[in-house]
């Protein structure tokens, strides 16, 4: 039981750190990124490359992930979205141009596990790190090392957003983006941070993701809708949603594939999506705005004065 | 102060206005009324560069500057400040300040917002308060405030007493009086509230379909015909 | 050679089939259904999961599903050899299955987002589809999972070197019954409905039209037929591989092909089907000697997934119209009209 719950942290910590770019991104350019678990594998691979030419521990590689990751979210936005927002695509194309590009990472992700396995003369189209992990009074080190990250990026994020004046204007710019542009605020930069830190965290929860479970080049679709799940059950229109939403869809997943497991036996882990997915029609159904756009939640935010 | 001649402007290819010719002096305040769908938001938004225009030409202080891009504008100390959404619901008082001043530099910024803050205390009390809080009055404050702190020479306002209490619209009508009066800003208005705008007005202009039905003193306007019949409701739309 | 050009005919029936349907969907109907694969994976599980169980039962057979599947197929395709018209029989039989299941799956998937805008509703579509592509994956006791499962051969009466070319006209038939029928459709009152709905949908509002119906409606239409590509694909391969249903293939390349063609133009759609699958075969036919001509450390078939994402993106780019743009509408009125005052 305790395993279970030790997993269900460690799961809900990484869809924080994906979910959390995956709404920043909307918020900024307004278009969902089919590409974004493909981001967490990218990272995966740069960890397990580091890893196996450098043998560098994966979790002292997350500094080079971020970099690269960051590089990566920025190629996404300069190479698949902006030609096309200049020419004033609808959001449709846009969403294609998502897809394609997650077909190209995917494309490159499965190319380049044949050129690893050709170089280190082992199969690297499967890989765990779960044997490499480290252990401090039996808590295991990818439960202290994904909340570090999210406790991290979370201060971070709070001190820039609201201590900072580039923070304020990202705000200003993220809630009415002609009015930002009236008072001299370059809307442009916003979108460039929110694709650099979107493809960072993910990449960086992609260098955690193989000490919980097995990567293959085609694990982004199967965590793909988890992500989604997390963004719209929070709410799209938040960042605090990611948050929010990441722990409940972590949770439920978790908890629930634990239960169908005493009642069913093993193999029932792809039943977890069902419980994501059904929460995501809920929310779809009910408040598409998800929780933090509930009014319910406007008190909450009035009373902690946020 | 700003001249604008034979303008032609709307969207795409949708024409809204049609050779429009207006003129606000430096130091009045100058109304706009017309009813409806007369075109008279889309001529500040022509002015402040939201539009597309088609020909016609705009000077401000001598300068052509029909085709600047609004960002420009607001740095030339042209504010406009749109009906709705004129202030950051998400952030609070201080911040919407603060932003407003983005251009400017750490002690410039503070100097603009102390000044603000002398010309709207009402302000003082609420600054840790979200913008999304306030009421309907305290938030076009806010809105007017921003644009002080931006240098605002020539200030654009969209209807800035909708919806609100005839008590509250008077207390905004008598900020706009005291922007002109004691901080040499010019204000130049679009008004649904017609009546009590022109009271206030210097110079007065009356649009009807997207062209320049009238265009004089507010006390001229105010007494003649084509005002009464759209206002006071003598005559009907068609008689005009 | 021949047996190329078999290949690309009969891949480009299905994938004409699929476009076709999806170009009704989002083409004309502004629907950007991220979800296709779903359907064209309930025309195999029709098939691999209902037929099969069907006539497991009727040969009164034992044991697990993938075995007795096995069996029962192969029975299947010993009677089918003698007699061609229950070949024929069992295969309108799972169409039409496929049709009702097609449909009841297309308006089920759009019912929780009917009404919400596109982001939202492509993002719903996509998580369903997903979500049952990897449970008839992982489990394989629906229809085979990542085993599969055999299906009996509809066209075991075709001497077998034949059997390949009988197939393929039958997706050609197929394909070509799904073209006529689409045109006549998308000129019909409702075709234009449905294109006013894509352009504004708050004017089919005021036209007293319900957008919700209209979208559900267009999507058990747009599904029933690619479930039909599903049926034939499945009785081409005689075996439900839940893998040859993923998001790439029948969600993403349907839309490389609608946009390649021209949205909105089902000809162009036909046209850019040849153009996708003629490039496809090309790679896949010769992968091999394409990994040893560029010297590729890698499997071929990751360099198409690159070349079809860079494609699309080109093609969102420079050439968003397609190659064939859309046709104005001419009502009988409008051409009566043009044929008097030319």
């Amino acid at each position: 039981m305790i395993d279970v719950l030790i997993g269900a942290m460690v799961w809900s910590n990484l869809l924080v750190l994906l979910a959390l770019g995956l709404t920043m991104t909307y918020i900024t350019t307004g278009v969902p990124n089919f590409a974004q678990a493909s981001f967490a594998i990218v990272g995966s691979y740069i960890a397990l490359t580091l890893l196996r030419l450098i043998g560098l521990n994966p979790y002292l590689s997350i500094p080079v992930t971020f970099i690269l990751g960051g590089i990566l979210g920025l190629s996404t936005y300069y190479i698949a979205l902006k030609p096309l927002i200049k020419r004033k695509a609808s959001i449709e194309m846009l969403m294609i141009a998502t897809l394609a590009w997650d077909l190209i990472l995917f494309g490159i992700i499965g190319a380049y596990s044949e050129v690893l396995s050709a170089i280190t003369k082992k199969t690297e189209t499967l890989f765990v790190f779960t044997s490499l992990d480290f252990n401090i009074y039996g808590i295991p080190g990818r439960l202290i090392v994904s909340s570090l990250l999210v406790l991290l990026t979370i201060l971070g994020l709070y001190l820039l957003l609201y201590k900072t004046k580039f923070g304020i204007a990202l705000r200003a710019s993220m809630e009415n983006p002609s009015l930002a542009e009236a008072m001299g605020i370059n809307v442009e930069n916003t979108r460039l941070f929110s694709w650099f830190l979107s493809g960072a965290l993910a990449c960086m929860a992609g260098s955690v993701l193989p000490y919980l479970q097995e990567i293959v080049p085609q694990t982004g679709y199967f965590i793909v809708v988890s992500i989604f799940a997390a963004s719209i059950v929070g709410g799209l229109y938040h960042i605090v949603g990611a948050l929010v939403g990441g722990y409940i869809i972590g949770i439920s997943e978790s908890l629930f594939t634990y239960i169908l497991s005493i009642l069913l036996g093993p193999g029932v882990l792809v039943y977890s999506k069902v419980i994501s997915l059904l929460m995501m029609i809920a929310t779809v159904l009910l408040h598409p705005r998800g929780i933090t756009g509930t009014e319910m939640w406007r008190r909450v935010e009035r009373w902690l004065n946020l | 102060m700003i001249k604008v001649e034979k303008l032609n402007s709307g969207y795409g290819k949708l024409q809204i206005l049609f050779d429009i010719d207006l003129e606000v002096p430096r130091g009045e305040i100058t109304t706009i009324v017309g009813p409806n769908g007369s075109g008279k938001s889309t001529f500040l938004k022509s002015l402040f560069g939201l539009t597309d225009i088609f020909s016609g030409r705009i000077t401000y202080q001598g300068k052509d500057i029909t085709y600047i891009p609004p960002h420009e504008k607001t740095k030339m100390g042209i504010s406009y400040l749109p009906q709705t959404n004129n202030v950051f619901t998400n952030l609070t008082v201080r911040e919407n300040l603060r932003i407003a001043g983005y251009i400017l530099n750490g002690e410039e910024l503070e100097e603009r917002i102390n000044f603000a803050l002398e010309v709207f205390p009402e302000l003082r009390g609420i600054l840790d308060r979200k913008a999304g809080s306030l009421s309907g009055g305290q938030r076009q404050m806010l809105a007017m405030a921003t644009a002080l702190v931006r240098k605002t020479k020539i200030l654009m306002l969209d209807e800035p007493t909708a919806q609100l209490s005839p008590k509250l619209a008077q207390v905004i009508f008598d900020k706009i009086v005291e922007l002109r009066d004691n901080y040499d800003i010019t204000p130049l208005l679009v008004e649904q509230n017609a009546k009590r705008a022109l009271e206030i007005s210097d110079v007065g202009y009356m649009f009807v379909s997207g062209r320049v039905a009238y265009g004089g003193s507010a006390e001229s306007l105010l007494n003649h015909e084509k005002f009464q019949s759209y206002f006071l409701g003598v005559v009907g739309i068609e008689e005009c | 050679m021949v047996e190329l050009i078999t290949l690309i005919l009969f891949f480009f029936a299905l994938y004409v089939i699929v476009s076709l349907s999806l170009n009704l969907e989002f083409g004309y109907g502004g629907i950007p259904n991220f979800g296709k694969a779903l359907s064209v994976l309930t025309g195999a599980l029709v098939v691999g999961g209902i037929l099969n169980r069907l006539l497991i039962w009727y040969f009164g057979i034992e044991g697990d599903f993938i075995s007795a599947s096995s069996l029962a197929a192969y029975r299947m395709t010993e009677i089918v050899s003698q007699n061609p018209l229950i070949g024929l029989g069992i295969f309108l039989f799972c169409v039409t299955m496929a049709v009702v299941a097609g449909a009841i799956a297309g308006a089920l998937s759009i019912l929780p987002s009917a009404k919400l805008k596109g982001d939202y509703l492509g993002v719903t579509l996509l998580a369903i589809s997903e979500v049952v592509y990897l449970i008839l994956f992982y489990n394989t006791e629906i229809v085979g999972g990542y085993y599969g499962v055999s299906v009996p051969d509809i066209l075991a009466f075709v001497p077998g070197e034949y059997r390949v070319y009988a197939y393929t006209v039958l997706a050609l038939i197929c394909a070509l019954l799904v073209y006529l029928f689409l045109e006549k459709l998308l000129n019909s009152p409702y075709g234009r409905i449905l294109r006013g709905h894509r352009e504004n949908e708050d004017l089919i509002k005021a036209f007293g039209r319900d957008v919700m119906k209209l979208r559900i409606k267009t999507m058990a239409l747009g599904s029933a037929i690619a479930a039909i590509a599903g049926v034939v694909f499945v009785f081409y391969s005689s075996s439900v591989v839940v893998n040859a249903f993923n998001r790439v293939e029948w969600t993403f390349y349907p839309f490389l092909i609608v946009l390649l063609g021209g949205k909105g133009n089902n000809k162009g759609v036909v046209l850019g089907a040849f153009i996708f699958v003629l490039l496809k075969m090309l790679i896949d036919f010769y992968k091999f000697d394409i990994k040893y001509l560029l010297h590729l450390p890698f499997e071929a078939v990751w360099l198409q997934y690159i070349v079809f994402g860079i494609l699309a993106l080109l093609i969102l780019c420079y050439k968003p119209e397609g190659i064939l743009k859309e046709e104005p509408i001419y009502t009988p009125p409008i051409k009566s009209r043009l044929k008097t005052n030319p």
